[in-house]
């Protein structure tokens, strides 16, 4: 039989956090943790230590999985709160079922807690710039949407090679753009300035457009010729890294990208956005050429105390057992780089990711970073094979506002090819 | 006298009709977990680069062989959810004709609400792994037909 949860007030709450090893469960979305106020919060953001657990996962069949991949263990208490009583409720009798044997809730999250200043609140400082599904649908639908103030606005749908993925079916208003009108086809670098301001043009962009890049994840398979093609979110953080360089002022990443939106019930479009290009991106690129960093660059960081080079790649490209691309040959790592483990392979970044493609909350991802001594003290350049992956982790160190952060543009595929690069294999030392 | 083999539609099934009893996800889980401990798994000399399947989560290892014009599959993974479903799809596709194999439409994982009610990134996994077991059965095939 379920027992009573019980309800905790604010003073237990608190007191109980003083004093016990509690593990505090936030049930809201992903976006109402990082700092987005749309369920009636005074203060957006969460409960300092509190573990984001949204409750739409509660409907996943592995929901346990989840909370075991979490740390969440069964003998410490556990305290659930949320904005809503029921979604909070649903998720501790979850976790009465799943043998959690302390388990108690606190409603008053919304009410009293974000609404007392004395209390302490923590969010990801640049929330803003990852959104929510609503929110964009709100924006698309009246011009206007909260932490929004600006005339102009563009949606992208991000592809590499694929605008079959966007003729299926696209955020209605959203154009696509290719990776490979940003990115050389023969580096995979980021394009010239002067090539990257004519793409931008057409695609109407100008420095002082909000713009909001998503992509569709299809199932990337290795044995595809062009895996790439449907790791479409991957697509979407290397093109607003490259925006961010090229000196966009306002980029935004949908949170989850297209899984989001249709996971939220809003309908896709089969016909063309037609583009309305500008004729002038109004600003000189790049605005952030420190953002973006080359072999030279690279080789004085690895000589440097205080810089990392961030490999964000999988442990069996790190220790040389795969090179990881159909097209790069060499396997191994740059002697010297730390290991930002980017989850199973080239096209999949499980550990930058929650398990429905949002991006994981950031303590977490600051937790795995800290551990190898990825530390916003430090300078820090993300690379991967060509630069997707480390898009993702540099956008991620972005939205934590991390004051010297970089991609190291080449990666393994200009490393590599350099005879003269030393290169290490096996686990290190 | 052997009996003779079901069918893949045949098992496919008898495992919906196995999963009708269970009245939610979590109940799925706990007997796809029970499937996972339950199941042999695979000789750790066979767990090697050449028999992993990329972009799965947690690694997954499977192989094939063919015996009398029937494939015979070993998986294995360090993921107890993972082991169970591949328990649950090589009770459908092991000693089957690759043929068949390669050409089945795999619609008891819908029916039995795993696409539906597995997280995304999970069921990235499993269409991995299904893709990888067709892909096999479309090699032996092949070879069979000596191309």
């Amino acid at each position: 039989m379920p027992q009573t949860l019980s309800e905790l007030s604010t003073t237990q709450l608190k007191t109980r956090l003083e004093t016990e090893n509690l593990q505090l469960i936030d049930v809201r979305s992903a976006d109402a943790f990082n700092g987005w106020r749309s369920n009636g919060e005074i203060r957006g953001g969460h409960i300092p230590g509190a573990t984001s657990l949204p409750a739409k996962w509660s409907s996943y069949l592995d929901w346990l999985d989840i909370v075991r991949s979490k740390s969440i263990a069964p003998e410490k208490p556990v305290v659930v709160y949320g904005s809503d009583e029921r979604e909070t409720e649903v998720v501790a009798r979850l976790f009465e079922r799943a043998g959690y044997a302390n388990v108690d809730l606190y409603h008053q999250f919304v009410r009293e807690w974000t609404t007392d200043e004395g209390l302490p609140m923590a969010r990801l400082e640049r929330y803003r710039h990852l959104v929510s599904a609503r929110w964009l649908n709100t924006l698309l639908t009246t011009g206007n949407a909260d932490e929004y103030d600006n005339s102009r606005f563009a949606v992208c749908h991000a592809h590499y090679q694929n605008r079959r993925a966007y003729e299926e079916g696209h955020i209605p208003g959203a154009v696509d753009v290719d990776t490979n009108s940003l990115e050389s086809t023969e580096t995979w670098n980021r394009r010239s300035p002067g090539e990257l301001k004519q793409v931008l043009e057409d695609l109407g962009i100008t420095h002082d457009t909000t713009v909001i890049l998503y992509g569709r994840f299809s199932f990337p398979d290795n044995a595809d010729p062009f895996p790439g093609s449907s790791a479409g979110q991957l697509a979407a953080f290397r093109c607003a890294f490259i925006l961010l360089y090229a000196g966009v002022q306002d980029v935004r990443i949908l949170n989850g990208g297209l899984q989001s939106w249709t996971d939220a019930g809003f309908a896709v479009s089969t016909e063309d956005s037609p583009r309305q290009p500008v004729n002038d991106f109004g600003a000189a690129i790049p605005a952030h050429p420190e953002f973006a960093v080359d072999l030279p660059e690279a080789r004085a960081i690895l000589r440097s105390a205080d810089q990392n080079l961030v490999s964000v790649r999988s442990w069996r490209e790190f220790i040389g057992e795969a090179s990881g691309y159909n097209y790069i040959e060499k396997k191994g790592r740059i002697p010297g780089a730390v290991f930002g483990n980017c989850g199973s392979d080239a096209y999949h970044m499980e550990n930058y990711r929650n398990p429905d493609h949002t991006s994981r909350a950031y303590p977490e991802i600051e937790a795995f970073w800290r551990e190898v001594g990825v530390t916003p003290d430090k300078l820090n350049a993300f690379y991967c094979g060509t630069g997707w992956r480390a898009s993702e982790a540099f956008f991620s160190a972005w939205l934590m506002g991390w004051p010297r952060i970089a991609v190291y543009d080449g990666g393994w595929f200009e490393w590599s090819n350099d005879e003269t690069n030393p290169i290490e294999t096996g686990i290190p030392q | 006298m052997k009996a003779t083999p079901m069918t893949l539609d045949e098992i496919q099934d008898e495992i919906i009709e196995d999963f009708r009893r269970f009245r939610d996800g979590m109940e799925k889980y706990e007997y796809i977990i029970a499937l996972g401990r339950e199941h042999p798994g695979m000789d750790d000399r066979w767990k090697t680069d050449e028999h992993s399947v990329p972009g799965c989560q947690a690694t997954v290892w499977l192989r094939s062989e063919r015996w009398d014009g029937r494939l015979h599959f070993w998986a294995d993974s360090d993921s107890l959810i993972n082991k169970g479903i591949l328990a649950l799809l090589l009770r459908v596709f092991n000693d089957q004709p690759p043929r068949e194999i390669a050409d089945v439409d795999v619609y008891f994982i819908r029916k039995i609400g795993l696409s539906s009610q597995l997280s995304p990134t999970r069921k990235n996994g499993l269409a991995i792994i299904v893709r990888e077991i067709q892909r096999q059965g479309r090699r032996w095939a092949k070879e069979s037909r000596g191309i």
